[in-house]
This record gives C-alpha cells, sequence and structure tokens, in this order.
C-alpha cells in the first residue's frame, strides 16, 4: 500500500508532505505582511476567498532568503481546522511512497533541520524528506512577544 | 425650501414603505395571475393589491410624485372594480397591471438614487384607463346572488360585500369548507393567551380567513361581544374549536346544500357594532420596522461598552494585584461578559432576515424570462426557515439572480426541444436551502436543462477540456467568459459567473461549486456565512501597502506640515505637531508596522490620522489617503497572524488581503518600541 505524497523544494533539498493534508497549490504573488506576527510568517494571500496565513519555509529552515520566481508555490494545507500555506521555491511532483520506506531522519538531519524533519526516504537516487507540517507552521501559539 | 427639506426627512421612510407595498403588490398580482389562468377568480389577492396600490397612492401623493400617484390612480380604479365585481379580472388586464408595478417600481429607484421620478410614459395610463372601463361594463354582469346560500343571519350578511359572499360561496371545493366559528373573548382566555388576535392566527394557518364580524349582544358566560370569523378551510370542527381556545368556541357550516332545509341555529342577531375591527392590528402581527442604521449604532454603543468593561477589569485585575479583596467584584465582572456577549447575540439577531423574504422578487424575475425567452419554466422554491444577516441577504440576492437567469437563459431548453428528449415541456429551475451548520448555509441553485457542455466550454477558453467540476467552474468563472456569441437582453454577453464568485467567495467568504450532468441538468451549490462584519473604512497607503481602518476610530484628518513639526530631544524620533493649540504627538505608521526601518525621521507622511489612544490624542502619519467605503471585515482566526492593533482583513477588489488596523491599540501594543522586526533583524546582527 503506498501513500501519495506531494515533493517540494527548498533550498535544492526536496521535502514531501503526505497529499492527503494539501487542499492545493498556488502560484505566489505576494503576500500582505502582519506586522507583528512572527519572523517566518510571510504574510496573508487569499486562495478561493480564504485569507491565510503564508509561512516562508527558507525564513523557517534558518536558510538565505531569494528572490520569488515563477516557480515558487504556496502550498496550501489543512491541520485539523486551521489552513495554513507554505512557501517554498518549487513544487511540480507527487510522488507515491510505500511507509515502509520512511525511516527515521539521522541524527546529524534532526540537528540541522530544528526537528522540522519527521522522516527520510531514499527514493532511486534521491533523498526525500518528510516534514512535520504542525511543527513548520507552529504548534505553539505565538510566543511571549505576542501575548501583550 | 421647507417642502424639499421635508421630503428629505420622509424620503428614506417613504422608499422602505415603497418598496415593501411593490413587495407585496408583486406577489399578489403573481398570485392573481395563476389563478386567472385556471380560470378563478382571487378576491383576496385583488384586495390586497388593492390596497397597496392605494397606500402607495397615498404615500406618492405626500412626497409629491405626481407620476406615482397617476399611474397607481388608474390601476387603483381598475382594481376597485375588480373587487367589487368578486375579484375577476380579465385576463389580458394582468400585464398593463404588472407594467403599472414595474413603471412605478423604477420611479421609486430613481428616488433613491437621489434623481426626480421621470414622466408617466405615454400609453401607460390610457391602457390602464381602457381596462377600467372594461372593468367597470363587465362589473354589473357578474352574479352576486350567492347570499341566499349562505346560512348566515341577515344582520351579519348585510356586512359582507358581494366579493365576499362570493368568495364563501364559490370557495367550496373538495374537502374545503366554508364554516363560521364564533370567539368569545374573555379575560379568564386573555390569561391564557387566547384573544382574538392568537386566535386570528392560529385560524389562519387552518384556512383563508374571509371575514372577520364582531357582534355585540349577550354571550355565554356572561359576555357582551362575540367575534365570527368567516373561514374557508380544510381543518375539522374540532380543530377550529382548539384554535379558538375550545368551548364555548362554536362552529357551524355556512353554506348549506340546497336540499338541506338548515337554518342557523342559536345566536338570535343581536344589535351589530357599528365599527369592524381596525385593520391595523391584522396588518401589524407584532413586527417592527426599523432603518438598518439604527441597528448599527445600537451596536456600536455595545462595542464602546466592551471596551469600557475591559478598562475596569483592568482596573480589578490591579486591585486584585495590590491585594484587595475582589473576589465578588470579578464574579460580577464574569457575569457582565456573559451579560454583553448575550445581548451582542441579540442585537445581530435584529438584523436577521429570513431567505425566504429574501427571495421574494425571483418568481417575478422567472416570470418575466419566460416571457422574454418563450421557455416553459416554473420556479420551485425550497426554503426552509432559515435567516440570514441583512447584509448577507443584500448581496446573496444579486448572485441568485444571476444563476436562475442563467438557468433559464443558457441551460433550460425550448418547449419543442424538451418534448423531443422526452423531457417534460416545462422546466423546472429549483432554488432551496439545505439547513445551516457553523455559521453556514448551503443553498443549491438547479436547473434540468441541457447541462454544461465542458468540451464547448473548453473550446472557447482555449484550454485543454478540464478534468474536475471545479476546473470547469474555474473556466465558467474567468471574467468576461460567455459561452454565446451574441449578446442578449436578459444575460448580456458574459454569463455573470465571475460575478457570482466575486460575491459568493471573495466578497462573503462563502464557497461555489458545480454539477453537471449533460442533457440532465446542472446544479450550482452555494455555501454562505449566516452573517459578515460591515465596516465603514477609511482606505490609505504607507509605505506602497493599503490599508484601512474604521472611520469612527478616527477623530480627525490633517495635512502634515513638515515645517511646522518640533522634534524634541530625547523623544526618540517622536514629532510633536500642534493642533488647536495643544502638541499632538505625530507617530509614523511606516515606522510602526516596521516597514521603513531605516528611514529618515522626516519621512512623517503627507496626512495624519488623528487616533484617541488611551483618552490622548495621537496622530498616525500616512503616505495617501486613497478613500472611504465600507468594507466587509475577516476576522484573522489563525493564532499566526493574530496580533495586536490587526482587526482583520479586507478584500478592495485586487484578491489581495488588506489589513484593518486598530492603530489606537497598534500604538499602544507597539509604541515607541522598534517592532519586532527590527529587533529580530537586530538581534540576528549582533549573532552573526
Amino acid at each position: 500500500m503506498t501513500v501519495l505524497h506531494v515533493v517540494f523544494k527548498v533550498a535544492g533539498a526536496e521535502y514531501v508532505l503526505p497529499a492527503a493534508d494539501v487542499l492545493q497549490m498556488e502560484s505566489f504573488t505576494g503576500a500582505t505582511p502582519v506586522p507583528g506576527a512572527a519572523p517566518h510568517v510571510a504574510g496573508l494571500v487569499q486562495v478561493r476567498g480564504r485569507v491565510i496565513p503564508v509561512v516562508d519555509a527558507r525564513a523557517r529552515f534558518g536558510l538565505p532568503p531569494v528572490e520569488r520566481s515563477l516557480d515558487s508555490r504556496v502550498v496550501v494545507a489543512q491541520l485539523g481546522a486551521r489552513v495554513v500555506g507554505l512557501l517554498v521555491d518549487s513544487a511540480r511532483e507527487v510522488l507515491k511512497l510505500d511507509p515502509q520506506q520512511l525511516k527515521p531522519p539521522p541524527s546529524l538531519v534532526v540537528e540541522g533541520a530544528h526537528g522540522f524533519v519527521k522522516a527520510v526516504a531514499q527514493v532511486g537516487p534521491r533523498l526525500v524528506m518528510l516534514i512535520d507540517f504542525p511543527r513548520v507552521i507552529g504548534e505553539e501559539t505565538l510566543d511571549g512577544d505576542g501575548q501583550r | 425650501m421647507s417642502a424639499s427639506v421635508d421630503l428629505a426627512d420622509f424620503l428614506p421612510a417613504y422608499l422602505a414603505e415603497a418598496e415593501e407595498l411593490l413587495g407585496t403588490g408583486h406577489r399578489q398580482l403573481l398570485a392573481m395571475e395563476v389563478s386567472l389562468r385556471r380560470g378563478v377568480a382571487h378576491p383576496r389577492a385583488v384586495r390586497e393589491l388593492f390596497r397597496a396600490v392605494h397606500t402607495l397612492k397615498g404615500l406618492s401623493a405626500m412626497v409629491d410624485v405626481e407620476p406615482i400617484v397617476d399611474i397607481a390612480h388608474w390601476m387603483e380604479t381598475c382594481l376597485r372594480n375588480a373587487d367589487r365585481a368578486g375579484g375577476r379580472l380579465p385576463q389580458a388586464s394582468v400585464e398593463p397591471l404588472m407594467e403599472g408595478l414595474r413603471e412605478i417600481e423604477q420611479r421609486v429607484r430613481q428616488l433613491a438614487a437621489g434623481k426626480s421620478a421621470a414622466p408617466v410614459p405615454a400609453g401607460l395610463l390610457a391602457r390602464l384607463e381602457a381596462l377600467e372601463v372594461a372593468g367597470a361594463a363587465g362589473g354589473g354582469g357578474v352574479a352576486t346572488g350567492g347570499a341566499a346560500a349562505l346560512a348566515l343571519e341577515e344582520a351579519l350578511a348585510s356586512r359582507l360585500s358581494p366579493a365576499e359572499r362570493e368568495q364563501l360561496t364559490t370557495g367550496v371545493t373538495g374537502a374545503r369548507r366554508a364554516v363560521r366559528l364564533d370567539f368569545i373573548p374573555g379575560a379568564d382566555r386573555a390569561a391564557s393567551g387566547t384573544t382574538i388576535n392568537t386566535v386570528r392566527e392560529r385560524v389562519a394557518s387552518l384556512g383563508e380567513t374571509v371575514k372577520v364580524l364582531p357582534l355585540s349582544g349577550p354571550t355565554v358566560g356572561g359576555g357582551s361581544l362575540t367575534f365570527v370569523l368567516l373561514v374557508l378551510t380544510e381543518a375539522s370542527d374540532a380543530e377550529l374549536q382548539e384554535a379558538a381556545g375550545g368551548p364555548p368556541a362554536s362552529v357551524r357550516p355556512l353554506v348549506v346544500p340546497a336540499t338541506a332545509e338548515a337554518p342557523a341555529p342559536g345566536l338570535e342577531a343581536p344589535g351589530v357594532l357599528e365599527e369592524e375591527e381596525p385593520e391595523e392590528s391584522r396588518r401589524s402581527g407584532g413586527t417592527l420596522r426599523v432603518e438598518v442604521s439604527r441597528l448599527d449604532e445600537a451596536l456600536e454603543r455595545l462595542a464602546a461598552l466592551v471596551v469600557n468593561r475591559s478598562r475596569l477589569s483592568r482596573a480589578v485585575a490591579a486591585l486584585t494585584a495590590a491585594g484587595a479583596p475582589t473576589r465578588e467584584l470579578n464574579a460580577i465582572l464574569q457575569e457582565n461578559a456573559r451579560q454583553l456577549r448575550d445581548m451582542r447575540t441579540a442585537i445581530l439577531r435584529l438584523r436577521m432576515v429570513r431567505v425566504g423574504d429574501v427571495l421574494e422578487r425571483l418568481p417575478l424575475l422567472v416570470r418575466g424570462l419566460r416571457r422574454s425567452t418563450g421557455k416553459a419554466v416554473r420556479l420551485a422554491l425550497d426554503v426552509g426557515d432559515e435567516e440570514l444577516d441583512k447584509a448577507v441577504a443584500d448581496r446573496l440576492l444579486p448572485a441568485l439572480v444571476h444563476l436562475v437567469r442563467n438557468a433559464v437563459d443558457h441551460a433550460l431548453e425550448l418547449p419543442e426541444a424538451r418534448r423531443a428528449l422526452g423531457k417534460p415541456d416545462e422546466g423546472v429551475v429549483r432554488v432551496a436551502t439545505h439547513g445551516r451548520a457553523g455559521g453556514l448555509l448551503d443553498l443549491t441553485v438547479s436547473d434540468d436543462g441541457r447541462g454544461v457542455d465542458a468540451q464547448a466550454v473548453a473550446a472557447r477558453a482555449r484550454v485543454p477540456m478540464p478534468a474536475t467540476p471545479d476546473a470547469l467552474l474555474e473556466l465558467l468563472c474567468r471574467p468576461g467568459f460567455s459561452t454565446r456569441d451574441a449578446a442578449n437582453a436578459t444575460s448580456g454577453r458574459g454569463m455573470g459567473m465571475d460575478i457570482v464568485r466575486r460575491i459568493i467567495v471573495e466578497q462573503l467568504g462563502g464557497e461555489l461549486a458545480l454539477e453537471t450532468r449533460p442533457g440532465a441538468g446542472t446544479t450550482f451549490r452555494l455555501r454562505v456565512p449566516l452573517t459578515i462584519t460591515l465596516l465603514d473604512a477609511l482606505v490609505f497607503e504607507c509605505a506602497g501597502l493599503r490599508y484601512a481602518v474604521a472611520v469612527g476610530s478616527v477623530e480627525e484628518l490633517i495635512e502634515v506640515d513638515a515645517a511646522r513639526l518640533a522634534r524634541p530631544a530625547g523623544a526618540g524620533g517622536l514629532c510633536l505637531l500642534e493642533r488647536r493649540g495643544s502638541a499632538v504627538p505625530l507617530v509614523s505608521l511606516a515606522r510602526l508596522l516596521g516597514l521603513a526601518p531605516g528611514a529618515a525621521q522626516d519621512a512623517m507622511g503627507a496626512k495624519a490620522l488623528l487616533v484617541r489612544q488611551r483618552g490622548e490624542l495621537v496622530a498616525f502619519g500616512v503616505d495617501r489617503l486613497v478613500g472611504q467605503q465600507e468594507i466587509v471585515l475577516r476576522p484573522l482566526e489563525d493564532p499566526l497572524v493574530r496580533v495586536p492593533g490587526v482587526v482583520g482583513a479586507t478584500d478592495l477588489g485586487d484578491g489581495q488581503p488588506t489589513l484593518v488596523l486598530d492603530l489606537a491599540a497598534l500604538g499602544l501594543a507597539r509604541g515607541g518600541k522598534p517592532s519586532r522586526r527590527e529587533a529580530s533583524a537586530k538581534a540576528e546582527r549582533y549573532l552573526s
């Protein structure tokens, strides 16, 4: 039994999310910045009438920002009642993964990825990383700064 | 001069009343037309229409709108004759009457738009007048001799108009009987909630009340008043008696078969009361018309209370911190919070309108389309008792009108074509509600027409065949997309689906979906929120981005004269401007938002919004004012973007969210200090 996953790239590395969690993928034409939101929040976009926050994957992974291009995508994902977008460098592929293929990440990856990587899978010559979406968009509500 | 001032004062009330009367008029005229087509008179509809037109005439005379008075006058004359003739009206008169209502409506719209009413169109009065003559000629010929068949003492029978008599005698069909229900009011009955008004309401749900006659004279139980309700109904005697609160109320048949000799037993006709019960009590029905602006005002007052409450709770928290015994105070505060919530709910409920009332216009629309397209179509309204906020309803209706129009115009086939396909000649357009869940209302607009031809749509849009219904809908909703080559009168060139989607999805934040089966029909599924928050907002630009604030939160808008700003030493870049003799701090909004961290300090913006922040005026410098407009506020619920000073987002029509700010809260939350983004940028610099 295989599970469909959406593949996306951030700074050359390949990540996957279960397709069942992904509502749609949108091209990125800019987000409305929200003053006072966490630094990894790129802002708000309107997707089919819905206003959703977008998390910048590069900022979240501590990577240097790049100029957004035509390849930039917002992966719109559902997390319980929340709908959040993840801004990635590109996303243009789906992949069938056997759960058996998913292995716990090497400790080096765990440290380097701030715990955002849940598992890795070897697909032919490629290594894809399954991300922990709730952690990436920030399970915690807001840190102290936002609580005043 | 004074006359025009009076008129302006009276106009909003006039327009509201006129609109309602026109609605009644259209409804009754349609009901009348349906009856006429079956060859039956509909005296009630004629009378209601007559009343509506009569009232319109009076009101229009008061605000001095001569064209409407003229049209209404001739319609009224024609209808009065029809009323006297037992509600009989030649079929041919429906169209001129419809035209009359339409012309009146058009003039009411003109008045609403601040214009003056156009003169009466040529020929209309002549057509209406011709009806009047025809009506008068026919009037005398109608038999009015139904009284003999009524088992009613003369004192009562004499108070019935010929039309009412005829209605009673001819209204008996199948299981429907004409009966008299005698209701004797009394203190004990009133105490248990049974009064003539409640009886009327209950009886109205059981059948058609033709007349209510008050009768004075001794009654069972020592009273002196009886109400005789003359009713056409299929309900049983027991049900009717129950509706009147049980005995001593009594039910007797009114129309007796010619063979049976049954004089009305009981009541010796006592003296009849002079005055019939005033018409008003029937009309009011416990409802009240209120301008929406007054409700909004109440909401605003409530908002002030909420603000005050949060100040109070801060004060109490300070007391608690200082060691004061505040347990009871806190309990009261909690109770107060609950009461405020309930109050808010109650006020919001006042703004709710029934979906059924919103859809009242659709039958008229379909009637017009039937004539203009030559298609046989029936509108089926399958609407529950769901309610929507007035603001949602006002936006939803145009979308539904578009969908219904498209269904008739594009989806339904002509009768011959339908017959060839084995479908009934008459197409059906169905508008239905499917209950509410989670603050959303589900509606469908469906037809049994030809379905959307995905291939043709794809060819026209020059794209590959859409694989899913969603993708097909996406194509249909492209601005300006049309499946027709030529524009036509009803739907114009575009199908207007882009407008439908704008309303449902973008304005209301709802959902729109499509199901279609070739040859079998199309269903549009709509899901809309029951309420939305509307805000009168000022839109301005700051550091290249647009923002909105509630108009009510801004005390004043001023020009900033950079040369006259004072920059006190040690104020951290804060400027002061002079306003009516006092110094007001001026904050650059761009800096506050962290949008221009390195900007020079004199880049304060050309305009400033004066806002009261904890009682003190603060000026927020912005670059440019865009304008004032009503916006739909979308609250931001995700914790990632729930930040102080940002109330929500709105769509100004560019498909991008625009932030709606609360400047006072923003200033308090971020006042003076560098924004978080600057802080984190600084922190990063230190770390690297």
